[in-house]
This record gives C-alpha cells, sequence and structure tokens, in this order.
C-alpha cells in the first residue's frame, strides 16, 4: 500500500470510528430532544423543576470548577517543584474510585450516624443531603483533571526566567503576576473548562449524597434520571441536550486559549 | 447471539441497586460484574441447546430479594424436581420496579416478572409481552399485601401517630421519589386516599384538601432517594425523623436487629403488588410450563407463609405465620379511584403531585 493509500485508509478509519462511538449516538440523542417539536423541547427546558436543576448544577459545577482550579493549580505546583510519588499516586485516586462508592462514603462520614457529620448538623451546618454536598462530590471527582492538565504545562516553565526576573528586582508577586501566571493561564483555564464539564455530568455520587429534592438538591443529571424512569424519554434528551451544548460551547473557548499560549512560544 | 442477550443486561447492571442492606458496596460491585458474566454466559448456553427449557429468568423489585433467594426459589427449584425430573436454575434479577418493567419492556427477555404495582404490569401487556388475562385469577395475580406505615425510631421520640404528624415543621421526613420507585406512588397514593377518605383531618373527597396535606409534608422531605430499599437504609443510618415505607420493610430491618420501630396511620394503603408470565418470552424459550408453575407456586400456601415470615401480609387469609397489629381503615388503590385515575389526576406531569410539591417547597 502506498503512504498515500494509508494515510487515506487511517482518515476513513478513524472517522467512521468517531462516527460509530460519537456521531450516531449524540444525533440520536438531540432528534429524540427535537422529536415533539422545539415548541416541546422549549416546554422541557423552562418547566419550573428542571429549570431549578440546570441553574443548581451549572452553579455547583462552577463553584467546583473555581476551588479545584485554584486548589488543583496548587497541588500541580507541588508535584513540579518537588518529588512527591505518593502525593502524586493520591491525586489518581478519585477517577478509580466508582463515583456511586465516592457518594455513599461521603454520606457515610458527613452523615448523621458519623460524629463529623453529628457536629454539622448540631452547628447547623450540613453538607450532605444539602447543597455544599454536592459540591464537595464534584470537588473529589474531578480533582484530577486540573492538577493532571495544569502539571505539564508548570513543568515546561524555567526556572531561570524566574530567577532572571528576581535578579531585576521583582517582588516575589510581581514574578507571579508578570512571570508565571500568563503562562499557565491557558492551562488552568483549560483544566476549569474540562472540570467543568465532568461537573455537570456527575451522577453517581450526587445521587447518593444530595437528597434529590426537587429545586433545592436534585441536579439536571439526577432530574434526567428521573424523567427516564417515568417514561418521559424526550424531556429527558432535552435536558441532556443542555448540558450537552453548555459543555461542547465552552471547549473552543478553552482550546482557543491553549492555542494562544502556543502561539507565544 | 450472545452478545444480544448480554448487552440488556449489561444495562440493566448498570441500573441495579447497589445498596443493598449489610452488604459493602465494593462487594455488590464485584458481585454485580461476576453476576453479569454469569447471566450472559448463561444465556448464550440456553441460546446453543435450543430447548432453552432449564432455566427461568425472574426480573423483580427489590423489596422481595432475600425471601425470594432464601425460601420461595429453592423451594420451587425442588418441587420441580420432583415433579418432572429436572433440575433447573432461576437467574434472579432485582431492580427498582418502574426501572425492571422498563427494561423487560426493551429487551430483557425475563420469563417472570415480580413488581411493586400492578400498572408496571400492565405496561408490558401495552408492549405486548404479557397477556391481557394475568390479572383474571382469584387474587388479581397479585402475590403479597403489605401497608404503607411511618417508620419511627425506637420508642418513637418525637410522638408521630398520624399523616399530619409528618407535616410538624421539627420533622424529617423519608420518602422515594415517585419518578424512579414504585415505592413512592404507594406512599403518596397512601397520603392522597387517607385525606380524601377524610381520615386525616381533612374534609372527605376534597381534592384541595388532600394537596394541601401532600404539600405540607412534602416540604418536611429531606432526602428523596432512587428507591425504598435506599431510603430504608438512610433511615436506618440516621437520617431523618420518619421514613414513609411498607410495613414489610420495617420488619425485616428488625429481624435484623436494626433499631426501628413503625407506626400504623388512622388510614392507609394496601399495598398489592402483583407476578405475571411474561408470555412472549416464555414462549420463545420453551419456558411457559415453568413459568406459569413458578407464578402458581407464588400464592401457594408455603410461599405465602415464607412471604409472611418476611413480612408481607399473605394474600390467603387463612395462611396465619405472624401476628400483624391491626389498623383502623385499610384502602385498596381501586377504593379511591384505581391506578388509571392516580396516574391522570395526581402522578401525571403538573398533577396534583407535581402541585403539591411546588406548593410544600417554593422557591
Amino acid at each position: 500500500m502506498s503512504p498515500r493509500k494509508a494515510r487515506i485508509a487511517l482518515r476513513t478509519g478513524v472517522v467512521a470510528w468517531m462516527v460509530i462511538l460519537v456521531v450516531v449516538p449524540i444525533s440520536g440523542l438531540v432528534l429524540r430532544a427535537l422529536a415533539s417539536g422545539p415548541a416541546a423541547f422549549w416546554g422541557y427546558v423552562v418547566d419550573p423543576v428542571a429549570l431549578a436543576a440546570l441553574r443548581l448544577t451549572f452553579g455547583t459545577a462552577a463553584l467546583a470548577a473555581t476551588i479545584n482550579a485554584v486548589g488543583g493549580t496548587l497541588i500541580a505546583w507541588v508535584l513540579v517543584r518537588g518529588k512527591h510519588p505518593a502525593l502524586s499516586a493520591l491525586v489518581d485516586i478519585p477517577f478509580a474510585v466508582p463515583t456511586l462508592v465516592t457518594g455513599v462514603v461521603l454520606v457515610a462520614l458527613f452523615g448523621p450516624q458519623a460524629w463529623l457529620g453529628q457536629v454539622l448538623i448540631a452547628v447547623d451546618t450540613p453538607i450532605v443531603f444539602a447543597r455544599p454536598g454536592i459540591v464537595l462530590a464534584m470537588l473529589f471527582i474531578s480533582l484530577p483533571l486540573v492538577v493532571r492538565t495544569v502539571e505539564p504545562v508548570l513543568s515546561e516553565l524555567d526556572p531561570a526566567e524566574e530567577d532572571a526576573a528576581e535578579t531585576l528586582g521583582a517582588s516575589r508577586w510581581q514574578v507571579f503576576r508578570h512571570v508565571l501566571w500568563p503562562a499557565m493561564l491557558p492551562a488552568v483555564a483549560a483544566a476549569w473548562v474540562q472540570t467543568f464539564a465532568r461537573c455537570i455530568a456527575e451522577f453517581g455520587s450526587i445521587a447518593a449524597l444530595s437528597g434529590n429534592i426537587p429545586r433545592e438538591t436534585l441536579v439536571a443529571s439526577v432530574y434526567i434520571l428521573g424523567e427516564l424512569e417515568a417514561g418521559h424519554a424526550d424531556a429527558a434528551a432535552a435536558i441532556s441536550v443542555v448540558l450537552l451544548v453548555l459543555s461542547l460551547g465552552l471547549q473552543p473557548a478553552a482550546s482557543a486559549l491553549v492555542e494562544r499560549r502556543y502561539a507565544r512560544v | 447471539m450472545r452478545f444480544v442477550l448480554a448487552l440488556p443486561l449489561l444495562r440493566v447492571a448498570a441500573m441495579v441497586d447497589f445498596r443493598v442492606r449489610s452488604q459493602p458496596p465494593i462487594a455488590a460491585w464485584i458481585f454485580g460484574i461476576v453476576g453479569v458474566a454469569l447471566l450472559s454466559s448463561a444465556s448464550g448456553c440456553r441460546s446453543k441447546d435450543g430447548s432453552g427449557a432449564s432455566t427461568l429468568v425472574l426480573a423483580a423489585y427489590t423489596t422481595p430479594r432475600e425471601v425470594m433467594g432464601n425460601a420461595i426459589i429453592p423451594a420451587f427449584v425442588s418441587s420441580w424436581r420432583e415433579s418432572t425430573g429436572t433440575t433447573i436454575a432461576v437467574q434472579e434479577s432485582y431492580q427498582a420496579s418502574g426501572a425492571q418493567a422498563r427494561a423487560v419492556a426493551e429487551g430483557f427477555e425475563a420469563d417472570v416478572v415480580a413488581l411493586s404495582l400492578t400498572p408496571d404490569v400492565n405496561r408490558l401487556v401495552d408492549a405486548g409481552l404479557v397477556r391481557e388475562t394475568w390479572d383474571d385469577g382469584k387474587d388479581r395475580g397479585v402475590i403479597t399485601q403489605s401497608l404503607v406505615v411511618i417508620a419511627v425510631r425506637p420508642g418513637n421520640p418525637r410522638n408521630i401517630r398520624d399523616w399530619a404528624d409528618l407535616a410538624r415543621d421539627d420533622i424529617e421526613v423519608l420518602t422515594p421519589n415517585v419518578r424512579t420507585s414504585g415505592g413512592a406512588m404507594w406512599n403518596v397514593a397512601a397520603i392522597y386516599g387517607a385525606a380524601m377518605r377524610g381520615h386525616a383531618g381533612t374534609a372527605k373527597d376534597d381534592p384541595a384538601a388532600a394537596e394541601a396535606l401532600l404539600a405540607s409534608i412534602l416540604a418536611r422531605v429531606k432526602v428523596m432517594d432512587k428507591g425504598a430499599r435506599e431510603s430504608i437504609v438512610n433511615f436506618e443510618n440516621g437520617v431523618g425523623d420518619a421514613a414513609i415505607t411498607y410495613e414489610n420493610e420495617v420488619i425485616v430491618a428488625q429481624q435484623q436487629g436494626r433499631p426501628v420501630e413503625y407506626v400504623i396511620p388512622s388510614s392507609t394503603v394496601r399495598i398489592d403488588a402483583p407476578a405475571a408470565v411474561v408470555h412472549r418470552y416464555a414462549e420463545s424459550h420453551g419456558t411457559t410450563a415453568m413459568a406459569e408453575a413458578f407464578v402458581a407456586h407464588l400464592s401457594a400456601p408455603d410461599s405465602q407463609k415464607a412471604f409472611a415470615e418476611y413480612g408481607f401480609r399473605p394474600v390467603d387469609p387463612t395462611v396465619k405465620a405472624r401476628e400483624f397489629p391491626p389498623a383502623r381503615d385499610v384502602f385498596t388503590v381501586d377504593d379511591i379511584g384505581g391506578w388509571k385515575k392516580l396516574q391522570e389526576e395526581v402522578f401525571a406531569a403538573r398533577a396534583l403531585y407535581d402541585r403539591a410539591l411546588a406548593k410544600g417547597r417554593p422557591e
């Protein structure tokens, strides 16, 4: 086979694979969502319970992504500037645990059967079966995303640049503001978007610990399950499409940021 | 073929309720994975030998899992061996009733279904899988009865006596999500029916009063789990002051030494759980006789006795396995208009339940 033919074969194979894996199921979802017409679609989305679930999901996911963007970047910094194999292994644990188990463990820790949970309930700041639990679950399940996205970028940074800046009289803050931050911003932003997308899709852990009360602690993914089980597949598909559009819409913004970073180098 | 059969099973496994009492989640996972492997290989065997007359697939809701596995299925296997000389295997799948009905409707080829409420079986009738005559028998296809009760902490420290107490603002209540749980629908039917019958401090036959009572109770709900079993497990773990649940769930918890008591409200609904042969699948598997014998076995006195030992009220009134506390006003779903009317007036989108939920929890 000539190199040209091989290239065409490879490309066709990849496209076919992506079509089977991604395009077909997603088209099915969108078609399903629009099966009863755009008016019905809109009706499903603006249903008060659905809307409240979407708002809660986006709000908690944005908060979790922001907290993890800061915390995860700090962890990545520590990993890059020192040798901590044990810490590095710990970072990946959330991806290895089934998220349903995460939810059950958090309930066991912060629920009323544990002393920690009893103390929190006594001071009227419950974590589980309340909104903070949703954010906590999201923080846990998405932690590796920020660390592993930011880490390679940080390890590329040359400490000599920082030394140079300091030699020129820059304060620690100025070094961070003018040398480090511009270099890492695109990676942190990309990690934020990935984390946000992962969090709005989270189901298992949140279903176990949030309480799932409509308008209060019911997130979009659990709402979708309820609609599916009740036989309202169209409504479930409509809300899924909203989640999909939002995560997809943010992805190009993140890629643009990352490209800008490489354009500078 | 093997793959085609395994796919719906994988789906089912993904939905199966892992948080089974006394089983740690990790073990449940491993159990689930091994179970799927076994089931899919067994369905492979079945398609190979063609006759398929040696395995029966039971798709059930989660509540009767223990009594089925420990008593009723072993008894059926041995009586079938005595009468026909063949040793059979029964494959069991348990998950929330509504999800189970949907799985079977979408191609999970069970020979027999045991579900928590009649409308779930009727979905299979609509799908052309179960015969329309399935509930013509004397018990109308019902194999167990129970009551919707209020589970409380030992000694009933919050002095919860009746539905109206669940609306008190010092009480936290657990009840599952009606969208996913058949049990939750029974709970709502109990409150609605008690109000409509004028037994909950409300005017008789006044839907507005029933909606108001339901709204005030839903306002006190702290956790809405996916299924009845998860809900009672959370209650046992210390969440909430009261859980609306089945009488038999509390009895099983008590048998396992868990500190939980229950109160029978002044008026409550009798839970009728049905079983049926899935004729379409059974015929294609060549298991019709076995499936029919199994469903008949569920109503036999020995099985009814076993159900009673696990806290269900027997359908056969002559079976006396345990004393159940007396209840004042017990009604059936037919007494309050039947499932069809309830579906339309209470459970449909934006109907009474949705309105009560919105009213109880204003934004």
